[in-house]
């Protein structure tokens, strides 16, 4: 435990801020925003390659993969910097923290540098393509099939929520290659680039507004895919897709995290019922800040503990919940307007982050609902974390 | 900051976990509510430990270990108030073998003879019916006094297990030599950060003790802890306990490297531990059912000494208005 660290390590992170300093793009470059949580526009694409070759992208990475093969507590200054100052590293967070992240765990090394080397370097982009219509919570029912013929998986089905799928060149795909196995048994994951003929990607709009268009229905028609596209060994899926859920539940209480970091910044309280909202919504923040700490350490030391994860999902989504709707409720009348501005713009962030009070709070049931909900985050507390029985 | 325990620490938690379960076990604190059986022994176990000898700041983050173990097993003991009461009060007066407490109000000094005479009475003295010294907060500053110099009578509490005390002061008579330089305002972070971490640990206690009781209690031909509703109820108890405990050992940790949010990280931790007793103490007695009603269900000894914290040195909601006023921008 410790507050202050090492001037080894305080070097590093004296080393990444002059990295910021000389490297961050200025706000007049970065007037094209990202549209979707897949569309990198041509500097955000620059950013993020500069981050890959300086090996300050992913530091705890080998050089090849994007880093510097950094410490387990230089990782975590690295993550400080980054959020202290409000920057996104990529602007295709599921392609570097779930996508290229579980090839780099689960791939071949043909496929690390075929398809992950390029989605960190921000020269491709990648979805997630996980939940389906018949498969949201209860994931391993998902029936999107593959079948595998000689050289080739034939692949026939939906998904759905497949976040910035429109503006992806690949999906990462968990689909059915055992029919008549359980059904966490049967699952195989592919690689499939959205342009393959019969891949058809849907955008839809999210209740927020009819041009906010992140989620996706994705269809796939006879859709071709090599069969070395096939991620793991075939039928063990489900151990990718728990890899992948772990990778994801960490960006989102990271990202619940930033959030909350950003309410407190842009909340001013008045009264003490305001103010008991704004102390809550403080020590919520230090304590997920606490707890992931230990976490992402326990992540860079390669210790797997996905059912932990639960805890920082579930606290740090409902806290920013809270938070935001109480400082919606603060707002009063002005909190009708719409669009409105909560903070000032911020080039280097997603701009959600500083939209009106509503959408900043509507927006917040993404994180009790997206990557397992809050309910099915309470079952894995209660079952692989505290031992409880199942039913 | 980094929120992980070091190899030293964990091995020093488990040795002390250890200790806990061997020297303070439920069939004792159980002998001293029902049986009046007398603590001392333990207490002295804790002193040959050399667990009392943890009053250096730099020592607040094992200090706090013992302290979240001690929570979990309802010490009886004066131990919290003698390591987070009364040391920090006293810190030129340490002695590992006796114990001590604190009294912060309701006692005057007035000068006399080159000293001071000390007049009035405090009540809820925690241990103030047993501690061997007290340190005695007054507007001429606080004063180390032998118990023999009191008079004190134990206030019963909820809490069958918690020595409480009206002390009064009758013409006592303090010299320079009696007075300590210690801050009051410092003294009482360790002295909330103390009482966060009893509360963790009781609340830690009682989770546990209704996972035991929902894994093997059956109804409807299953066992109760197997019902959604049961298992998301004891998913939050965990949520809470992380989220206080962990602001408890930030405040720990502020304390050992005496930076300087210790004022809004004490705040944090004891606000965050009375949040964290509510939501359990009613889980838990919930879950229980009937049985948790009952006397002879150990339970009862650790939410109602979670309860007891929340009670003492101000209660959560004046907590959080500390940290409301205090947080302007954040905690770092």
């Amino acid at each position: 435990m410790r507050l202050s660290f090492d001037d080894d390590v305080e070097a590093f992170r004296a080393e990444f801020a002059a990295f910021l300093e000389a490297n961050l793009p200025a706000e007049a470059e970065a007037a094209e925003r990202s549209r979707s949580t897949a569309h990198l526009p041509a500097w955000a694409r620059r950013w993020q390659r500069r981050q890959f070759d300086e090996g300050w992208l992913l530091p705890g990475n080998p050089p090849e993969f994007g880093g510097r093969n950094a410490t387990v507590i230089q990782q975590y200054v690295h993550r400080e910097e980054l959020s202290r100052r409000r920057i996104c590293h990529s602007f295709n967070p599921q392609g570097v923290g779930i996508i290229a992240a579980s090839l780099l765990s689960f791939g071949t090394e043909e496929q690390k540098h075929h398809w992950a080397v390029p989605i960190l370097r921000a020269e491709i982009t990648a979805a997630l393509g996980m939940s389906e219509p018949g498969a949201g919570s209860d994931l391993a029912s998902l029936r999107t099939r593959a079948d595998l013929d000689g050289d080739h998986f034939t692949v026939n089905g939906q998904k759905v929520w497949t976040s910035g799928a429109h503006d992806a060149d690949v999906l990462l795909a968990f689909v059915r290659t055992d029919q008549d196995a359980p059904k966490h048994k049967g699952i195989s994951v592919l690689l499939v680039p959205t342009d393959t003929p019969g891949v058809t990607r849907r955008p839809f709009a999210s209740y927020t507004g009819p041009d906010d268009k992140d989620f996706n229905e994705v269809f796939f028609e006879n859709v071709r895919v090599p069969a070395e596209n096939l991620v793991g060994p075939l039928n063990q899926g489900w151990r990718v897709a728990n890899g992948s859920l772990g990778h994801e539940r960490t960006l989102m209480w990271l990202g619940e995290a930033e959030r909350l970091e950003a309410v407190v910044r842009d909340f001013r309280p008045t009264g003490d019922l305001e103010k008991d909202w704004y102390a809550t919504l403080v020590m919520d923040l230090q304590a997920l800040r606490l707890l992931g700490s230990a976490a992402l350490a326990r992540a860079a030391r390669g210790e797997q503990d996905v059912p932990a994860l639960s805890v920082l999902k579930v606290f740090g989504s409902e806290a920013a919940q809270h938070a935001l709707e109480h400082v919606l409720e603060a707002s009063g009348p002005d909190g009708l307007a719409h669009p409105a501005r909560t903070a000032p713009y911020f080039h280097m962030s997603f701009d959600d982050d500083s939209a009106s009070w509503f959408n900043r709070f509507a927006r917040s049931f993404g994180g009790t609902i997206a990557g397992g909900t809050s309910e099915i985050q309470r079952t894995i507390i209660a079952e692989r974390v505290l031992g409880l029985p199942r039913r | 900051m980094l929120f992980e325990f070091d190899a030293e620490q964990r091995l020093w938690q488990d040795t002390v976990h250890k200790a806990v379960l061997k020297e303070c076990p439920p069939a004792l604190v159980r002998a001293v509510a029902d049986d009046g059986a007398d603590p001392t022994p333990l207490w002295r176990g804790y002193v040959d430990l050399g667990w009392t000898e943890l009053t250096d700041p730099a020592d607040a983050v094992e200090l706090a270990i013992v302290l979240e173990e001690l929570g979990r097993a309802t010490d009886p003991t004066p131990y919290l108030a003698t390591l987070t009461r009364f040391a920090p009060l006293a810190p030129e007066f340490a002695d590992p073998a006796r114990s001590g407490t604190a009294v912060h109000s309701g006692v005057t000094a007035t000068p006399a003879g080159g000293g001071w005479i000390l007049e009035g009475t405090s009540r809820y003295v925690l241990d103030g019916d047993r501690a061997d010294r007290l340190a005695v907060v007054t507007d001429a500053g606080v004063f180390v006094v032998p118990a023999t110099a009191v008079t004190a009578a134990r206030t019963p509490a909820f809490d069958p297990v918690l020595h409480l005390a009206e002390v009064t002061f009758t013409q006592v008579r303090v010299g320079t030599g009696d007075r300590s330089s210690a801050d009051p305002a410092r003294a009482r972070h360790l002295a909330l950060t103390g009482t966060a971490l009893t509360m963790v640990g009781a609340c830690r206690r009682a989770l546990d003790l209704v996972l035991d009781h929902v894994r093997t209690r059956r109804q409807f031909d299953a066992p109760i802890g197997s019902f959604q509703a049961v298992q998301h109820k004891a998913a939050d108890m965990h949520v809470a306990v992380e989220r206080a405990r962990a602001l408890a050992y930030f405040a720990a940790l502020t304390i050992a490297e005496d930076d300087p949010r210790r004022p809004l990280a004490a705040a944090m931790a004891k606000a965050s531990a009375g949040e964290c007793q509510a939501l359990v103490f009613r889980n838990a007695v919930q879950l229980f059912g009937a049985m948790g009603h009952t006397w002879e269900n150990d339970l009862q000894f650790a939410v109602k000494r979670a309860k007891a914290g929340e009670l003492m040195l101000g209660g959560a909601t004046e907590h959080r208005a500390f940290v409301a006023d205090h947080a302007a921008g954040g905690v770092s």
